[in-house]
């Protein structure tokens, strides 16, 4: 089998991309003409309303669902010219909802991020990685339990080890966190901010406007299938832009200190 | 690896302990003898009474060899199945997997066609198995998962036509044919020759092997279909691979002995709570386990009643009907509901 270990892309490197991407799933359209790089050294937020497209556009650039129109590239190539390892050893997924069909213990699926790289020269970091990530993820005292016997926030930080712990350059996280308290929601984005420091490349979806405004280098709003802004979240998330995209007044101040908008709706 | 190495150890006990079990008993170290002997070592004694060579040889040792292989063969296809649906239920005699094999090797039977000589019934069992797997497999799955409830209604709709198929046939069966069948659908090792024990042997051992090499991405299938693709799997061949696998150990195991229910369903339940959910240490310890289950049942099926050969099926069912009633009540349990 051929099996090119991949090399680190440069900082400010396109490591993947969607053009004119159009999907539809049972025949309602989800996604229509998106077009969006992702960049290495970047943390980049997808936002938008419920419906908006943000998780099916990130089920797209990782490869679950092949666009109607359009294409999607990664590492420089379209993505169906790699095989589904090769694929693998470019980019991790965290999904927002975990469940494992056996009582594997958290160890133990840790451990099954780091498949990718089973047979290859790489292998020989397995286990500095998985400690490293179940450290980083905060779990570590708890890597002997049963996935099953979790909170969901525990589960949510046991799937970001499972990612973290393939050291793929591309991280996607989609609604990492949805079931997180304060403490880790912050962990989670200041995690993304240091990997993207570290020349990754990390796609958020975020609900939570502030964390997507304190961490992102990039923000991305979706509405509608389409991206409506995409920049400097100082640029991007704009009183007006929120109202209409969410359809709900909404308003924004610079913050004292570091300037980063703050986003609150009207009440 | 313990574990692996206490099954082994077991299995060859109970090889030994059993082929000496019958109405001529012959003592463990008389069977060593002979089967040194076999192997050109002129060491330990051979069997004292004058049929006792004769006995082990034409009737006892392929009778435990094919129970050898069947329970192999069932063990590890229902570890293969609980790990392809994630659905630890899933079993080739509950699901219907079992008895749609039966179909082929019943049409067989009472057709008398031999187009592949010895292999043939092994092949039908196998073709037929083939398409109820694939059938019981896009039934039973919905948006990527199998519910408790679906799995089993499906089986319970492949049984019941796999059944009426299997019963035309013995309806149109000669009555010597239709004898063979019934007593075949019952499950029974009573047909043990060594062409039988040959004609199975490669179906076995081509499955057990496969099924190793796929258990460490059966691992990762039990994190979901999304998150296996996520980690470099590609679920689609890896389930139809172990699709073919399983029919391939099923068909081999209802060939020649007919439909022995649940050893799929309690081995690999069993290895689950010692070992863990783990397929590469699961699958070769579910082939041993099912190996040494199949070996007692036989044993008792032709010593609990005096010179009665009873059905193996039936005695696997008296232990498995009730286990997978309380493996059913415990999973709706956990799960809150019948989903």
């Amino acid at each position: 089998m051929r099996r090119q270990i991949p090399a680190r892309l440069p900082i400010g490197t396109t490591i993947a991309e969607a053009r004119e991407v159009s999907l539809e799933l049972g025949g309602t359209p989800i996604l229509d003409g998106v077009s969006l790089s992702v960049r290495t050294g970047e943390v980049l937020a997808l936002v938008g309303p419920n419906g908006a497209g943000k998780s099916t556009l990130l089920s797209v650039l990782s490869g679950d669902h092949a666009p109607d129109r359009g294409e999607v590239f990664l590492g420089g190539e379209p993505l169906p010219h790699w095989s589904p390892v090769e694929t693998a050893m470019r980019r991790a997924v965290m999904l927002q909802q975990a469940t494992i069909s056996f009582p594997f213990s958290v160890a133990d699926i840790v451990a099954m991020g780091r498949s990718p790289w089973y047979g290859t020269p790489r292998a020989e970091d397995d286990e500095n990685a998985v400690r490293a990530a179940l450290e980083t993820a905060d779990i570590t005292e708890f890597r002997e339990r049963v996935f099953s016997s979790l909170s969901g926030g525990e589960r949510a930080r046991v799937s970001l080890a499972r990612a973290l712990a393939q050291e793929a350059q591309l991280l996607f996280l989609d609604e990492p966190t949805a079931a997180l308290d304060l403490h880790h929601q912050e962990a989670v984005l200041q995690l993304a901010r240091e990997s993207a420091a570290a020349d990754d490349a990390v796609v958020v979806v975020v609900h939570d406007l502030n964390l997507a405004a304190g961490y992102a280098d990039r923000v991305a709003v979706l509405s509608h299938g389409k991206i409506v802004a995409d920049g400097n979240p100082r640029n991007v998330l704009t009183a007006e832009l929120l109202t209409e995209v969410y359809r709900h007044p909404v308003e924004v101040w610079p913050h004292p200190a570091t300037g980063a908008p703050v986003i609150l709706p009207r009440r | 690896m313990g574990l692996i190495g206490l099954l082994t150890v077991a299995l060859i006990v109970l090889v030994i302990v059993a082929a000496g079990i019958g109405q001529l008993h012959i003592p463990p170290a008389e069977i060593i003898g002979s089967i040194m002997h076999r192997l050109g070592l002129d060491l330990g004694p051979m069997p004292h009474h004058p049929q006792g060579d004769n006995a082990l040889w034409k009737v006892r040792f392929p009778r435990v060899a094919l129970a050898v292989l069947v329970g192999a063969s069932l063990a590890t296809a229902g570890a293969l199945m609980q790990g392809v649906f994630g659905n630890p239920l899933a079993e080739p005699s509950v699901v219907g997997v079992s008895s749609g094999a039966a179909v082929g090797a019943s049409l067989v039977i009472v057709t008398g066609v031999t187009f592949l000589g010895n292999w043939t019934i092994a092949v039908a069992a196998f073709i037929t198995g083939l398409g109820t797997t694939l059938l019981v497999h896009s039934l039973s799955r919905a948006s990527g998962r199998t519910e408790v409830v679906t799995l089993v209604l499906t089986g319970i709709a492949v049984n019941s036509l796999a059944f009426t198929l299997i019963s035309f046939a013995t309806f149109i069966a000669n009555t010597s044919a239709r004898e063979q069948l019934v007593f075949w659908q019952l499950g029974s090792l009573n047909g043990a020759t060594w062409p039988a024990v040959t004609a199975v042997l490669p179906f076995t051992l081509v499955g057990l092997i496969a099924s190793v090499a796929l258990a460490r991405r059966l691992d990762l299938l039990s994190l979901g279909d999304r998150s296996a693709g996520h980690l470099g799997v590609d679920v689609e061949r890896l389930r139809l691979t172990v699709i073919v696998v399983v029919a391939l150990l099923v068909g081999a195991s209802v060939a020649f002995s007919g439909i022995i229910g649940f050893v799929g369903l309690v081995v690999p339940h069993l290895i689950r709570m010692i070992a863990g959910p783990g397929h590469r240490l699961l699958l070769p310890a579910s082939a041993l386990g099912g190996a040494v289950l199949v070996i007692v049942a036989d044993l008792l099926a032709r010593t609990l009643i005096r010179n009665a050969d009873l059905p193996i099926g039936m005695i696997t069912s008296l232990v498995g009907a009730p286990f997978f009633f309380w493996l059913l009540r415990r999973t709706r349990t956990r799960q809150g509901g019948w989903g």
